[in-house]
């Protein structure tokens, strides 16, 4: 056995197991904790489903979402009942990186969207006062009123 | 035998370096930051392939180095072979096209096209809606930029002139032998282009839309065509008018996301003719109570909403009939999204005579969210 | 998992490689014997191979667990040397029908019922639902695997595996598990026990891979996007459509042998040696001949596991024209569950069994090499066009294209802007270029010189900084 393979293998596992250890540790999905900042409601909602072709890559234009939650806990302001609608900016991408121009106060440590998992969400009211870009929305048949904009979606642990 | 040592040496570390290399500044960099390393995100949930899929997709997609190198890559195919990447296609004089619109013109449709039947029962079930209130609609498929600009597109088809699709003229077939009225831009554009590329193209070069003139010309045959039948009056509002320069970066520029690229491409100068409000600077702006509803996607949206603002389709339509129109825009959603959105305001419908559904094309193919039947009534969809 | 995605290069393979290397590192300091050595690594081996397998559907690895445990107990009963020979036939039997079954049932059995509905139809019967599977990739490799060595067991050409952990690893090993080559059992059976690791043999596998993975993300891909527009084209004119054929001609190719450079590079790197499966096909003068050179493993195989149990040419000519026509048929259907592979297959036999038919006397033998060579080019490049195209009927349009019988339409005047781009143009020219030079990636890789090393690490950047800028990364084989 080479001695330069030899190196090599001690090094990546020297860096490996550096990136081992803060990984066991609780600093993971830290709450924003200037997030009493963003929006005018704040709720711990989870993500109801996600149906089919509600979220894809589209390089061409930038859109929005509905998806559907159960609210589990609200924070701050209020909502309509159990169940809300909430539109999310360009969903197949992290909220870390979904800022633009377009839409530049929005963001949040969610990376990908999952049925069932928790968020915490600050949210504004009538998406459409926020967002006048192309909307999908497959709970139109369900009447989903009103859809509240989402402007910082953290993922909760639980 | 030194000299092999060393060579193994030479070839070995700096490819193990290399494939080892992301991974490791990718977890220096979240340790750094008092991140969890997103490698041991694959823990986190049950290994079902979608989430398998979705872990590998965020670590690309998180990936400091692939977000730094990337663009810089995009850039150098750019340059050096004039390739825009997979989503667009370079045509000639730096004009780009998007890929899917090109596909739509060049590729066989399976028979039966399932997406064709669905997007006509569709336009009829809406046509037969309006009809029972009273309400005229006119169907506006807008051409590509493929379509009428081929000779940009591809050598072939140097004195081509406008060109209909396939996809389109059996579309066109479809609403003639069901009594449909469509208003034909084609033609419209073919009249006007006759196989030259003019000072004042019809579409920007850089960008997937019309140029102002284009929709100026749209607006122009649309009220017309309106006008003629009779379904409305000329209206009695006198628009005024003034010129609005923009300089644009197109979309298909702006796609391929890379700022070295958007830093290269000289953002397109175009000159807009800007509405305004009779005897005011005040710019055109849409009212709910008119005559006229126009549904339609981006087409719309260029110029309107857009910088400068109230001089697109809708501010030139309304120009036109002399009386504002109202109107629902949805990004890329003209087939189902702005029906679906019409449904959830029907007070919008109040006081219509006429519907000017406006959509890409493309759509015919790459409809976003595909072509469903929507109510009015119930307000429900029925997914084809 | 794929080899040609980030996941892998910069995540799996160095966790692997660097597991691998710690662990053998360990065995040798701690004075483990080889076999304890070689227990070990092949169980990471095995763990590895089961990750990488599973990331497409997990539920595939218990698939592959069933056929593992089948043939090793099966092979097991076997290979007692005091079993009765019925027994020992009745273990063989059912191992193989075990295997074919699973590759029968999940491969053909909705081609089977497409079929017998359409044929029903006719007699007025309604079409039944057809089942919908989802095909586990890479099946027809590890049910080849397994076959290998109950049929080598049986014959006893090979001595049983020692422990099932080998014969996993056998089955599972990850470089070779999705796209082959099809390692034959006989073939490893002493390096799954006794394997030699060395720089240089690391060197030659890292340098192999780096070959086969610029082959695949900077000629294959590329090559694949102008072939997808020609196949998928309205209209193509007769240019267009023999510009696709060869487009796809080159995809293939790369692709497939630039997946097997780097199953054989990775192999090599962990201290494997695989046999080589292509050698340049596309220099072939015959299509005898292009079969001696294309997918190597697969040819020899079908060869002393189907063609000569069937008799081979021991039983006359008409009896060996039959035998290849067979063997070709089946190696079309093994490539997929389609019509179009059956007739790519019944098309390569009819060739063979043509050039067995003329034989030496036949007058392409007396044509200069150059002829024979492009002769035998065209004729591959038409049988492709069965491979490539999605059903017969399409695959008759696309050959009528060819011979120019296409109306020129709107798709016509645009279809130019897909094809003859200025990186399609030099990515062909390359290819064309590495398609004729006389040295092939298998023995370039062994031979480093200086200036070769300092070519490798330029061309993996450019091969990844390519890979990390494009979606376009088909895996063409999900049907194998």
């Amino acid at each position: 056995m080479c001695e330069s393979m030899r190196s090599a293998g001690v090094g990546i596992w020297l860096v490996l197991a550096g990136g081992l250890a803060p990984g066991c540790g609780p600093a993971a999905y830290d709450i924003e904790p200037s997030r009493d900042t963003h929006g005018t409601i704040e709720v711990t909602a989870r993500l109801l489903e996600i149906p089919p072709g509600a979220i894809f890559e589209r390089e061409l234009y930038n859109y929005a979402t509905v998806l559907k939650y159960q609210v589990l806990e609200v924070h701050r302001g209020k909502v309509n009942g159990d169940v809300i609608y909430v539109g999310h900016y360009n969903p197949a991408r992290p909220r870390a990186q979904v800022a633009d121009k377009l839409v530049p106060a929005i963001g949040g440590n969610l990376k990908t969207f999952h049925a069932g998992d928790v968020h915490r969400l600050s949210l504004d009211g009538a998406m459409l006062d926020h967002f006048s870009g192309g909307v999908l929305n497959k709970y139109a048949e369900e009447g989903a009123d009103p859809i509240y904009w989402a402007v910082w979606t953290d993922l909760v642990r639980e | 035998m030194c000299n092999k040592r060393l060579i193994d040496w030479v070839v070995i570390v700096p490819l193990l370096a290399i494939i080892a290399a992301p991974g490791l500044i990718q977890t220096a960099f979240e340790v750094r930051n008092r991140e969890r390393p997103g490698v041991f995100e694959v823990f986190d949930r049950a290994p079902t392939a979608r989430n398998l899929h979705d872990f590998e997709r965020d670590l690309e997609r998180s990936s400091l180095v692939l977000r730094v190198l990337r663009p810089w890559v995009q850039y150098g195919r750019f340059r050096l072979l004039a390739d825009p990447g997979e989503k667009a296609v370079a045509g000639r004089d730096g004009w780009l096209f998007y890929e899917p619109g090109v596909r739509f013109v060049v590729e066989r449709r399976s028979e039966p096209w399932q997406p064709g039947r669905a997007a006509i029962d569709a336009i009829r079930a809406f046509r037969d809606e309006l009809q029972a209130r009273g309400i005229v609609l006119y169907v506006v498929p807008v051409p590509g930029k493929e379509s009428v600009y081929p000779d940009q597109l591809a050598w072939r088809a140097t004195d081509a002139g406008v060109i209909v699709p396939a996809r389109t003229a059996w579309l066109f077939d479809e609403l003639r032998r069901h009594g449909i009225a469509a208003i034909d831009l084609f033609t419209v554009f073919r009249q006007l282009r006759g196989g030259r590329v003019h000072a004042s193209p019809l579409y920007l070069a850089q960008d997937t839309h019309w140029s102002p003139q284009g929709a100026q010309l749209a607006a122009h045959a649309v009220a017309e065509r309106i006008l003629r039948s009779g379904a409305i009056a000329l209206g009695n509002r006198r628009y005024r008018a003034r010129t609005a320069a923009v300089d644009r970066v197109g979309d298909l520029v702006l796609m391929l996301q890379s700022p070295a690229i958007e830093a290269f491409v000289s953002p397109e100068r175009v000159l807009c003719r800007q509405v305004l409000e009779p005897d005011s600077d005040v710019p055109y702006h849409d009212e709910p109570a008119a005559e006229v509803l126009v549904l339609g996607d981006s087409f719309l949206r260029i110029y309107e909403r857009d910088e400068p603002g109230s001089a697109g389709f809708l501010a030139q339509l309304a120009s036109e009939l002399q009386a504002p129109v109202a109107s629902i825009v949805n990004d890329g959603g003209g087939a189902t999204l702005v029906r679906q959105e019409l449904a959830r305001r029907p007070n919008l419908l109040k006081n219509k005579r006429v519907v000017i559904w406006e959509f890409a094309e493309r759509d015919l193919r790459d409809a976003l969210d595909g072509w469903h039947i929507v109510s009015l009534d119930r307000s429900n969809s029925i997914p084809r | 998992m794929v080899f040609t995605t980030s996941l892998f290069v910069f995540y799996f393979l160095p966790l692997v490689l660097a597991l691998y290397f710690s662990l053998l590192e360990a065995c040798r300091r701690l004075g483990a014997s080889d076999r304890a050595c070689s227990l070990v690594l092949n169980a990471v081996l095995v763990c590895a191979s089961y990750v990488f397998y599973g990331w497409w559907e997990p539920w595939f690895v218990l698939l592959m667990l069933g056929v593992t445990a089948i043939n090793y107990l099966c092979a097991r009963v076997a290979s007692r040397p005091s079993v009765d020979p019925r027994r020992k036939a009745r273990a063989t039997r059912l191992a193989i029908l075990a295997s074919l079954g699973t590759l029968g049932f999940f491969k053909y059995a909705p081609f089977l019922e497409q079929n017998l509905n359409d044929l029903l139809s006719w007699f007025g019967v309604e079409r039944a639902p057809v089942l919908a599977l989802s095909l586990p990739i890479g099946i027809s490799f590890y049910v080849f695997h397994a076959l290998s060595y109950t049929i080598d067991i049986e014959r006893r050409t090979a001595a049983p595996v020692r422990s099932g952990l080998d014969f996993a690893c056998y089955i599972a090993f990850f470089p070779q598990l999705v796209a082959g080559p099809i390692i034959r059992y006989n073939t490893v059976a002493e390096q799954l026990v006794h394997r030699t690791v060395s720089a240089e043999r690391f060197r030659s596998g890292i340098v192999l891979f780096v070959l086969g993975f610029a082959k695949k993300i900077l000629l294959a891909n590329p090559m694949g996007r102008v072939a997808d527009a020609a196949f998928g084209a309205q209209s193509p004119g007769a240019l267009d459509a023999w510009f696709g054929a060869v487009a796809f001609s080159i995809q293939i190719y790369f692709d497939f042998a630039g997946y097997s450079d780097m199953a054989i590079g990775l192999a090599r790197m962990i201290g494997f040696e695989f046999p080589r499966n292509f050698n340049a096909p596309y220099q072939s003068q015959s299509i005898t001949d292009f079969w001696r050179r294309w997918h190597i493993s697969l040819s020899t195989f079908l060869r002393d596991y189907l063609y000569i149990p069937l008799g081979g040419n021991r039983r006359g000519p008409i009896r060996t024209y039959v035998n290849l026509l067979v063997v070709m048929l089946l190696g079309g259907l093994w490539h997929g569950a389609n019509w179009t592979y059956v007739v790519w297959g019944a098309y390569h036999g009819v060739l063979l069994a043509l050039e067995r038919y003329h034989g030496k006397r036949g007058f392409w033998l007396g044509m200069p090499r150059g002829i024979r060579v492009c002769g035998t080019l065209v004729l591959v490049l038409v049988s492709w066009v069965f491979f490539r195209a999605a059903s017969l009927h399409d695959a008759l349009i696309y050959l009528a294209a060819m011979c120019g019988q296409s109306s020129a339409g709107p798709a016509w005047l645009a279809l130019p802007s897909l094809l003859y781009t200025r990186t399609s143009l030099a990515v062909m020219a390359v290819a064309g270029v590495v398609l004729a030079w006389p040295v092939q990636a298998h023995d370039w890789s062994r031979e480093i010189t200086g200036s070769r090393a300092m070519l490798i690490h330029p061309l993996f950047c450019l091969a990844l900084l390519v890979m990390i800028s494009q979606s376009f990364n088909p895996f063409l084989y999900f049907q194998f």
